[in-house]
């Protein structure tokens, strides 16, 4: 199943790595990416796609320390860091 | 002040008192300003061996476990160590030197990009870029690696920034996440607390990591709840506990496992249903409800659906739950299943029986003597046959399952604790994987026990070949050993090899009476196996107790 998310991370190369790995790793692939640096944030649209329930990517994402926020644009569902 | 200067002060405020590592080019200027400072430094023989001595550290005691490695093959040396404290939440400050900033991606000698490594092993990691920062970072490291669900963070520290002038600038932590139990869950909780009949608690290492034994003991003693632990969790539940039924999962006594399948609510306590636990899972305490108290929300619903969640610290949320005592009817089949499925010290051969020698290893020595068990038939049978009195005293690679994890523990446990009695229990196989330790034993006149239980075989695999592979014994055979005890003698540690059952009860004594490192190396028969076993696929009721030809 699709999903789309919206992630605030914090505006550092690493963290981008950090948290695709973690989309790779818990079962996601990532359908489409789009990213842009503003002020001391990176924000990212992505697109994933799984058989897993969503919330076992979106729980993994809140959990990283440089992940400000995760937001499940489809249900409006927010993990507030 | 240069950076290495302010790394080792800052270790020292955090009452750091123990590290463990390796030097290196990259990290001689962290080196040069160890020298002579308060700080005392562990050299160990192999960077993987300063990371589990410092989990050792850090697991028996709860202050923050600290290690060393300089760049490249250093940084990769300690990427095992580092998974293990990640797959077991464990608080390790992991530090490695860096080539020069300006060297970063030129392919330096000894340059490999270990922030990329860290990703998958840490929780958290930096490369230190700028000098002005290093102070912040390394609040924040020892910060992250010790608040909520704790686990490894690493700090890469390029040699030119060690050797820059900084200046020491205060951090404050950013007020902590602290996740705030939902009424309404706890409300479910304790209505499903109410109606069960057949209760049980299912204990893991978050106990350990909360250090909320008390809380959870507040809890069984008040309810009366039959409690199964995982291997993380063993010594949580006091040994005095009367419905204490030990491990659960693949290698789990038979009434634990009997207990989980038939209740008809399981109260998770700080564990995460890992495959090893629950065998099939999806006839897994098929019956159950459950209720899942844990910090990381992440770890709820993961494997399995709950019907109410309590996600915080162990502390804030155990005493939320009522307690409703235990029904007399449960209580006393329970008992039953203890006594049916306790534990036999009875074999009948001539040779040494692991189980008792564990047995008899565990009501000799102190009560708060401290195990580091290595990997594989040996570390299971010390989690069935040995009693602890906390989870700080009962070490044992979980979730990675490392071999070698054992001699190093040890070490940094005897540090921490030079007063007390500290045993690695190894295999024949395990115990090669870090043999070079007994340098580091040596090097600081460590007391630490060493009891080798020698089959002659890579057990566990082994084991698993004869029942599942048609016996063919593929790279499992060891019969090519060295001497264990000329081995260890050669480190001037003295010890005994044992054959026969009869030499058992002695030879446990004088090991446990010995004054400094002592080791004793136990012949057992190859043959023997580890049961009960569930078998891969296999629901935990489908318990197999010998091998059928």
């Amino acid at each position: 199943m699709k999903h789309q998310l919206k992630v605030e991370v914090k505006n550092q190369s690493v963290a981008v790595e950090r948290f695709l790995r973690v989309v790779r790793h818990r079962g996601f692939s990532l359908l489409q990416l789009q990213l842009e640096a503003i002020d001391d944030k990176y924000f990212v649209n992505m697109t994933v796609d799984s058989d897993r329930p969503i919330h076992l990517l979106t729980l993994q994402l809140a959990k990283l320390i440089d992940v400000h926020q995760v937001e499940l644009a489809e249900q409006a569902h927010q993990q507030a860091i | 002040m240069t950076g290495a200067e302010l790394l080792i002060e800052l270790l020292a405020k955090h009452g750091v008192k123990d590290v463990f590592g390796y030097p290196g080019g990259a990290i001689m200027p962290i080196y040069d300003a160890l020298y002579g400072a308060p700080v005392k430094h562990y050299l160990t023989r192999h960077e993987q061996a300063a990371g589990f001595s410092a989990i050792g550290y850090t697991r028996s005691t709860g202050k923050l476990g600290v290690c060393f490695a300089t760049s490249g093959p250093g940084a990769t040396n300690l990427v095992t160590s580092i998974a293990d404290a990640m797959m077991d939440s464990i608080p390790l400050l992991a530090i490695t030197g860096q080539v020069p900033t300006a060297a970063i991606g030129s392919d330096a000698f000894q340059e490999v990009d270990v922030l990329g490594i860290s990703l998958a092993i840490t929780k958290h990691s930096y490369l230190v870029e700028r000098a002005e920062d290093l102070a912040e970072i390394l609040q924040e490291a020892i910060h992250v690696a010790t608040s909520g669900r704790p686990g490894p963070v690493l700090v890469d520290i390029p040699k030119d920034i060690q050797l820059a002038q900084v200046n020491f600038k205060p951090w404050l932590a950013a007020e902590d996440y602290q996740p705030t139990v939902d009424l309404n869950e706890v409300a479910k909780a304790n209505t499903l607390l109410k109606e069960a009949k057949m209760p049980v608690a299912y204990v893991g290492g978050g106990v350990h990591a909360a250090d909320a034994q008390d809380k959870l003991m507040a809890f069984l003693n008040e309810t009366q709840m039959p409690a199964v632990s995982t291997l993380k969790a063993l010594g949580s539940v006091l040994p005095d506990y009367e419905y204490d039924l030990g491990m659960l999962g693949m290698h789990g006594g038979q009434a634990a496992n009997l207990a989980v399948q038939e209740c008809d609510l399981l109260v998770c306590i700080g564990a995460r249903f890992d495959d090893r636990v629950t065998g099939n899972l999806s006839k897994f305490a098929s019956n159950a409800k459950i209720i899942h108290l844990d910090i990381d929300a992440a770890e709820v619903g993961k494997r399995k659906p709950v019907e109410a969640s309590l996600i915080a610290d162990l502390h804030d949320s155990l005493p939320l739950l009522d307690h409703p005592q235990t029904g007399e009817s449960w209580l006393t089949h329970i008992k039953a299943m203890m006594v049916k499925h306790a534990w036999r010290y009875d074999y009948p051969g001539e040779k040494v029986f692991a189980p008792y020698l564990l047995n008899k290893l565990s009501q000799t020595m102190p009560s708060n003597g401290v195990v580091c068990c290595d990997v594989g038939q040996h570390q299971m049978w010390v989690a069935q046959h040995m009693k602890f009195n906390s989870p700080r005293n009962h070490l044992s690679s979980g979730g990675a399952g490392t071999m070698g994890f054992g001699l190093p523990a040890a070490i940094g446990v005897q540090v921490a604790r030079p007063d007390d009695f500290v045993i690695t229990v190894s295999g024949d196989g395990s115990i090669m994987m870090n043999i070079q330790e007994l340098a580091t034993i040596r090097r600081n006149n460590l007391p630490v026990k060493i009891l080798v239980i020698d089959n002659q075989r890579l057990g566990m695999v082994r084991q698993w070949q004869q029942m599942f592979f048609e016996e063919r014994y593929s790279e499992t055979i060891l019969s090519d050993n060295p001497d264990f005890v000329a081995l260890a003698a050669v480190f001037g540690i003295k010890g005994q090899t044992i054959t026969k059952a009869s030499e058992v009860d002695d030879a446990v004594q004088a090991l446990v009476d010995s004054k400094g490192p002592y080791i004793l190396h136990a012949c057992i028969d190859e043959q023997e196996n580890v049961w009960p076993l569930v078998p891969p696929g296999a629901a935990n009721d489908q318990m197999v107790t010998e091998v059928k030809k």
